[in-house]
């Protein structure tokens, strides 16, 4: 990766992995509204709620406990700034789902966050193997600007998608819109298929 | 249905330039809810379920914390939520 006029220029195989409209970023931007929430572990938890058979209310302990698995991955936002090779670890998505057991009607997730944001997904998207509940990037726990201590990862989708300072998933029978969803971001976030913004 | 009259539609007319105005989205946002709330509450204008998740997703947006700078999204957010409050006010 060489750098030009301060941003990365990227390698032929690189550029492959650039999604159309796309530049390639070294640093990871900080980008959210409101303000960095501050959190105390002795009080998080982490709910699973909705069409499910188990609900799950997790402390920061308990959720600690929970297998954890790396994925290596490329992140893309809606920004239009691409980060290569992020390493992040977590908990799979899957796994929540397995423990929460979804009714046969369960087909959506809203994730919610702290300041009232939501981001929403189908379950079949959350549970692909590179999806987590991410507590760690680069091997350390994540920056309270980037989620601390825990954020979604869908890396197949605008980063918008992968909601900072999660604390649950209400896992629904139909698609309810996000927050960014409801005020003219695309529904589904594919940025391979450059799906930024919606007609609203 | 939607409030009619001259104050209704003076208060329609003052949030949209609000809302619209140059300058910060931010500072357009806080200036645009302060007068949907006065139309509120002198019943120039009538809350509706899209008027209200729309006002409570921008004062999420505009959230701060004490020594803290907004977020970058913060005037993007502010930007798109203005404009579908722009769109209910026809309904309130």
């Amino acid at each position: 990766m060489e750098r030009l006029f301060g941003r990365p220029r990227p390698s032929d195989d690189e550029k492959r992995r650039i999604p159309p409209g796309q530049y390639l970023t070294g640093k990871w931007p900080v980008l959210h509204y409101g303000s960095v929430p501050r959190t105390d572990l002795s009080t998080w938890d982490f709910k699973v709620w909705g069409e499910v058979e188990r609900p799950l209310d997790l402390s920061w302990d308990a959720f600690r406990e929970l297998p954890h698995t790396a994925v290596h991955c490329d992140i893309h936002c809606v920004t239009k700034w691409t980060m290569l090779d992020a390493d992040f670890e977590g908990v799979s998505v899957a796994t929540i789902l397995d423990l929460a057991i979804p009714k046969p009607t369960a087909r959506f997730a809203l994730a919610h966050c702290e300041q009232g944001y939501t981001a929403n997904l189908p379950l079949d998207v959350l549970r692909d193997e590179d999806v987590l509940l991410a507590d760690t990037y680069d091997h350390e726990p994540l920056e309270p600007e980037h989620g601390y201590p825990l954020r979604l990862l869908v890396p197949k989708r605008y980063f918008w998608k992968s909601a900072k300072w999660i604390r649950g998933l209400q896992i629904l029978d139909h698609d309810a819109p996000g927050f960014w969803e409801r005020y003219g971001y695309h529904n589904e976030g594919d940025p391979w298929k450059e799906e930024r913004f919606s007609e609203r | 249905m939607a409030t009619t009259g001259d104050l209704a539609e003076r208060a329609r007319e003052e949030i949209r330039r609000l809302a619209e105005a140059r300058g910060h989205p931010t500072d357009n946002a806080r200036l645009a809810l302060d007068r949907l709330d006065q139309a509120f509450a002198a019943g120039e204008l009538q809350r509706t379920p899209r008027l209200d998740e729309a006002v409570g997703d921008l004062r999420l947006a505009l959230l701060q914390d004490e020594g803290q700078p907004l977020g970058g999204k913060s005037a993007e957010a502010s930007r798109f939520i203005l404009r579908a409050i722009v769109r209910g006010l026809e309904e309130a």
